[in-house]
């Protein structure tokens, strides 16, 4: 193999705007972000070469845009039949580099495509909010804040719970929400974002999904308070942290789109994290494979190449080996989100597709954490050596495998489907 | 969760000495006290209060002299019969920090080595004695073979390689060999133990002063965990030692391995094992699905099954190994070969364990098992880099083959 461009993707599912993204988003990553990552974790709180690294990726090359409709100075992606798949090439590509990085840009997708995917499509919010990420060269971040104190993973548990366990509530009082409760961990908390997405309920205990509320608060809204960022075994570039929301008010029409659809435009947020997850995994694979490569052609066992040794090779086949097929399974997910208005296509709200995705997303995962670890072994003394790059995938991506209501849940969403459980 | 950790994964307590339980004991308090007790702030002020903490444990409370000999000052511990005591020890120790761990255990072997082969080095044995009776927290550091790099050929420690040659000049004996990555420490430590190979290529141990003028230190290199012992790549430019500070007894680098595989193996089980009581505060305390606590969950249990499991096998493990390399292990009929493979075998078998009783335990904790301020990410971290280093290269072919070659007799791997 000549290239880690090799490793297997459907060729026919590529996006059309693959091959020129691609080019320049690599461009800049290995100029922008490449050289300085080995020095993001000790960046965590100031983000002081992070930010600019942002600022070029997501304002200058106008990533931040590519949902919105072309005509508020958008990409007009959401409306595009491949946003799944641009957003898998996107998060692969940056993921490569840095995974905390790739999260923090499709986190801030992950709200904003609660209003602009059909059919739930808020037209006057994507106005509203159009001019806060089209209007700037600075990079400007939106959060997704669902976990809260007591779990994350209820939340997440839509197909079961369906918000009975939500503690943040909202308060129609006139033309207004009032906004009551507590939320952490959000990817972009910690101060960076301007805009939440905020799931709460309007009758705390309630399963009703006419309960569950989608409602937009920007960050600057009267009562909201942030805590600084927290302290991570990795992620360097998510800031990740508390958000107190007292007594909050926003206007009547920020609520996404009202009871019963908001719980289904939330509920298809789930397989577009799931499928981002699974391509900041390949993408962190694929640079782990490149710097493996160069390590087991340079460095000897026996006085050989590590790579021509079979008990090393064994070792080393499977991690490539994995990373190939993982890759196609990536592309699949992407695929299954991006087919939901073919006739042979899933709605993004089926139990199944959620499913079948969140399994990919649990497979993936399992053999990342695996393979990072294995190549960290395979380079000895030097597999926690900063400037192999590779223990910084290992502790980014373990994150990956329990954010999203973690690995427990995807396997109960997934024996859900395949079994058709009912209590799990 | 009530019960203690001695009652959940049992032990050989009947086997210990009476000044082994008192030691044991003391240390406990030391992690308790001093380190698990103030997590928070631990991690917070990890450079200060790492050398704080484990000067207390090293010099206040005479851990630093635990292996030194006996009629020198020192409380006998490098004697073979305290192996087990040794690593029991530092399971305590690595509960509370791992770092302190594995400078605790470069020390042991280091001494261990030593007081075995002291027949013509008396006056460096005393030296070395008196200097680690000294009131300054002392700073060994392992260099082991390890990967080779292209286009330098070098003499093998079965099938490792030793990067550090060792000439004998009228002078004395005189070391070169460059950008060697030691196991840890590299950065400020004040003695190197480092596996070299003399002329016709066999494998000895060189003791190498910190301050000899014939050492070059890279740069700190950034690591995953074991944090507070900075490490750098060191280079012997034409190093002057003595004679005595060569050991070239062809049983000194196999034994060495053996050892820090039990060592650190105690060490890793020990963060294992605060590990666990990380996770079981969690399971008691969390609740999923709006009212069911999580360890009451049957797919979360049987995770908590798999991490208790791991971590008990692993203890059985590292007591067996410990009994098989003391003097009383003469009974299971190895031979310093045998000892060598069991230890290598078994001690990457115990850091697989751990390894895999974090990773799995770590599911369960969402993104609390990742935030500093929970702690089990640093557990996570420093086993990791113990198990890097320890396994050689090539993820685990060296012990695959060294186990290979024991049992199977292959001639050619
Ligand atoms: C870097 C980073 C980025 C993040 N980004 C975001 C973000 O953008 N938005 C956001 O809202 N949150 C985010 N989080 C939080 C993350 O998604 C949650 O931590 C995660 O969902 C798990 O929730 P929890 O930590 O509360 O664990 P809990 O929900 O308490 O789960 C604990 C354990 O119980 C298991 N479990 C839960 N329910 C069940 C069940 N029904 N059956 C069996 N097992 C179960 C889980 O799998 C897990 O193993 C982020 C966290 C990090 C570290
Ligand atoms: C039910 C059944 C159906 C079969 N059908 C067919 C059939 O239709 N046609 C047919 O021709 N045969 C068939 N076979 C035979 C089967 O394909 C062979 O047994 C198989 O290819 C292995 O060959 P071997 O048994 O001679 O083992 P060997 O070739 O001697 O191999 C022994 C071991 O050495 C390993 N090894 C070999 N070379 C290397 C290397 N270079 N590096 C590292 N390891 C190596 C192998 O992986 C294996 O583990 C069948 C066998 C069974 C049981």
């Amino acid at each position: 193999m000549d290239h880690f461009d090799e490793f297997s993707r459907p060729l026919e599912y590529l996006s059309p705007l693959d091959k020129h993204l691609r080019t320049v988003l690599r461009k800049y990553i290995e100029q922008e972000v490449m050289p300085l990552r080995r020095r993001y974790d000790e960046d965590w709180k100031e983000h002081a070469l992070i930010e600019p690294a942002f600022d070029r990726i997501m304002g200058g090359l106008g990533l931040q845009k590519a949902l919105f409709p072309q005509e508020y100075g958008g990409w007009g992606l959401a409306g595009s039949d491949y946003i799944f798949r641009f957003a898998y090439q996107l998060c692969e590509e940056l993921g490569r580099a840095d995974t905390g990085m790739a999260v923090a840009l499709a986190v801030t997708f992950w709200p904003l495509l609660v209003i602009h995917l059909e059919p739930y499509v808020n037209e006057r919010l994507i106005a509203e909010f159009a001019p806060m990420f089209c209007g700037t060269n600075k990079a400007v971040f939106a959060a997704n804040a669902m976990t809260e104190p007591q779990g994350g993973s209820d939340i997440e548990n839509m197909g079961l719970l369906k918000g009975r366990t939500i503690h943040t509530t909202a308060r129609l009082e006139g033309d207004q929400w009032v906004i009551n409760g507590h939320k952490l961990w959000p990817t972009n908390s910690g101060g960076a974002a301007s805009l939440f997405g905020v799931p709460c309920t309007t009758r705390p205990g309630s399963a009703d999904t006419d309960d569950f509320a989608f409602i937009y608060v920007p960050a600057d809204a009267k009562g909201v308070t942030q805590g600084g960022p927290y302290e991570k075994a990795g992620m360097a570039a998510d800031k990740n942290g508390d958000i107190w929301f007292d007594d909050v008010r926003v206007p009547v029409w920020y609520r996404a789109h009202g009871p019963g659809r908001d719980a289904e435009a939330f509920y298809q947020l789930i397989s577009f994290g799931q499928v981002a997850s699974t391509a900041f995994l390949t993408g962190a694979m694929m640079n782990v494979y490149e710097r493996l490569y160069e390590f087991v052609s340079t460095r000897t066992y026996r006085n050989r190449p590590l790579k021509e040794n079979d008990a090393v090779a064994g070792v080393i086949g499977r991690i490539a080996g994995d990373i190939d097929i993982c890759r196609i399974l990536g592309h699949e997910a992407a695929m299954m989100g991006d087919r939901r208005n073919t006739p042979y296509g899933l709605p993004l709200v089926s139990e199944e597709l959620v499913g079948k995705i969140r399994n990919i997303k649990d497979f993936v995962s399992d053999r990342a954490v695996e393979n990072l670890g294995k190549a960290m072994d395979v380079l000895g003394c030097y597999g926690p050596d900063r400037d192999w790059d590779i223990e910084k995938h290992w502790r980014d991506i373990k994150i990956i495998q329990l954010w999203m209501g973690g690995k427990q849940l995807c396997q109960m969403e997934s024996a859900r489907y395949f079994f058709n459980c009912e209590t799990l | 969760m009530n019960r203690s950790l001695d009652y959940l994964f049992g032990t050989a307590v009947g086997d210990r000495g009476e000044d082994a339980q008192g030691v044991i004991s003391l240390v406990r308090q030391w992690a308790e006290k001093e380190v698990i007790g103030n997590r928070l702030d631990y991690q917070r002020n990890y450079a200060v209060l790492f050398e704080e903490k484990a000067r207390v444990l090293a010099l206040s409370m005479g851990l630093q002299r635990l292996a030194l000999p006996e009629g020198q000052g020192g409380f006998g511990w490098h004697d073979p019969g305290h192996v087990a005591d040794v690593a029991a020890v530092l399971s305590e120790v690595g509960r509370a920090d791992s770092s302190t761990g594995v400078l605790l255990a470069m020390n042991y072997a280091l001494f261990s080595i030593l007081t075995r082969f002291s027949e013509g080095r008396a006056g460096l044995v005393e030296a070395m004695t008196a200097s680690y009776l000294d009131d300054e927290l002392k700073i060994p550091s392992c260099a082991l073979p390890g990967p080779g790099s292209m286009g330098r050929e070098t003499p093998l420690y079965k099938g490792r390689s030793i990067p550090a040659l060792v000439e004998s000049r009228d002078s004395g004996p005189t070391l070169s060999g460059a950008n060697i990555r030691p196991l840890a420490a590299g950065l400020r430590a004040d003695l190197f133990l480092a596996v070299c190979a003399e002329e016709k290529g066999r494998p000895c141990i060189a003791l190498v002063p910190g301050d000899n003028p014939g050492i070059e230190r890279g740069s700190e290199v950034l690591t995953t965990g074991l944090n507070a012992l900075a490490n750098a790549d060191i280079s012997f430019v034409e190093t002057e030692i003595t004679q005595e500070s060569l050991i070239k007894k062809p049983e000194a680098v196999p034994m060495l391995f053996t050892l820090l595989n039990l060592f650190l193996g105690g060490v890793s089980l020990g963060a294992g094992m605060n590990f666990f009581e990380i996770l079981g505060g969690w399971s008691d305390s969390r609740v999923i699905g709006g009212s069911t606590p999580l360890k009451e969950n049957p797919l979360c249990a049987s995770v908590l099954a798999d991490v208790a499991e791991d971590i008990a096998c692993s203890r059985l493990l590292l007591e067996d190994l410990a009994r098989l390399v003391s003097p009383s292990g003469r009974a299971w009929s190895l031979d310093t070969e045998g000892q060598y493979t069991y230890a290598v075998m078994i001690g990457a078998r115990i850091q697989k364990g751990i390894m895999r009783a974090i990773n799995r335990g770590m599911e369960l904790m969402g993104s609390a098992g990742y935030a500093k301020e929970w702690h089990a990410e640093k557990h996570w971290r420093d086993v990791k880099t113990i198990q890097s280093l320890l396994c050689g290269v090539g993820a685990e072919a060296p012990v695959k083959m060294d186990t290979a070659r024991f049992f199977y007799d292959c001639r050619e791997i």
